[in-house]
């Protein structure tokens, strides 16, 4: 898969977009997903996971094609989330109700697996609080612990992706862990 | 520093898999004494446990057109060879 992926970034080099496609299709619920995580907003996330990708097209001449086209793409994405967090007006609530949608928040747009009515609820119900718990860590954290957990990344390529030095990436994934320890210990 | 912090660095190291063998020696050996600190490091691997479990997302349906809607317009002569 590395391997076609690579093809396919030559291809896009040269100018090729249909080959852009392919790339987009391929990493589109990874991107978004992350940035969901990041943002805690279904539009915000979609809003920045396209321009992320529109950003990686048009600087893709910089990207070196001796390393992983993933990390970054990582590497933008998380970047881009980063700076819309700090834009965000200090009264903007994770939970907040989307416009016109009274009652619904983010969380019920969760994709979910097949269960029953109580289990899901109460799925539901503790997802939202992680969900939470990991919004409220600030962002260099917050960005650390869901790719090391939610999204399965090894230290090193955290370390790679968010061009921080390893050092660094364990104190603040200590400092994570720790945090979360606390406000999950009683779920 | 006392005890404690010190078992605590350990788990957090073990965590990252770079606990050296006599160091998750000592680790063990502080655990089966300690209630304190087994007490944190069961609610560690609980934390994580939790975070792991996290549901899948799905970009939604119409992603992609969207952006390449959005992309520089494509050099003519590729176009052309298409």
């Amino acid at each position: 898969m590395d391997q076609l992926i690579k093809d396919k970034i030559k291809q896009v080099k040269k100018g090729d977009q249909l080959a852009f496609e392919y790339v987009v299709v391929f990493y589109q619920d990874k991107i978004y997903q992350h940035c969901y995580r990041m943002l805690g907003n279904a539009h915000e996330a979609e809003d920045v996971a396209q321009e992320a990708f529109i950003r990686a097209y048009i600087n893709i001449h910089s990207f070196d094609d001796r390393r992983k086209f993933s990390t970054w793409l990582y590497r933008i994405t998380t970047n881009l989330t980063i700076d819309r967090i700090r834009k965000r007006k200090p009264d903007y609530y994770l939970d907040a109700e989307i416009k016109g949608t009274e009652g619904l928040d983010m969380y019920s747009q969760l994709t979910s697996n097949d269960r029953s009515p109580g289990e899901e609820v109460e799925s539901r119900e503790l997802q939202r609080y992680i969900h939470n718990e990991i919004a409220k860590l600030p962002p260099k954290y917050r960005s650390i612990i869901i790719l090391r957990y939610l999204e399965e990344f090894s230290l090193q390529e955290i370390s790679d992706t968010l061009d921080t030095p390893l050092g660094t990436v364990k104190t603040r994934i200590h400092r994570g862990r720790e945090a979360l320890r606390k406000r999950l210990r009683h779920v | 520093m006392n005890y404690h912090d010190e078992a605590i660095g350990y788990m957090h190291r073990y965590l990252d898999g770079d606990l050296k063998q006599v160091e998750e020696k000592f680790l063990r050996r502080h655990l089966e004494q300690c209630e304190t600190c087994q007490k944190h490091f069961h609610e560690l691997n609980r934390t994580i446990t939790l975070l792991q479990g996290a549901e899948h997302i799905q970009a939604p349906v119409n992603f992609t057109g969207p952006v390449m809607q959005k992309l520089p317009v494509e050099k003519k002569s590729l176009k052309y060879l298409r």
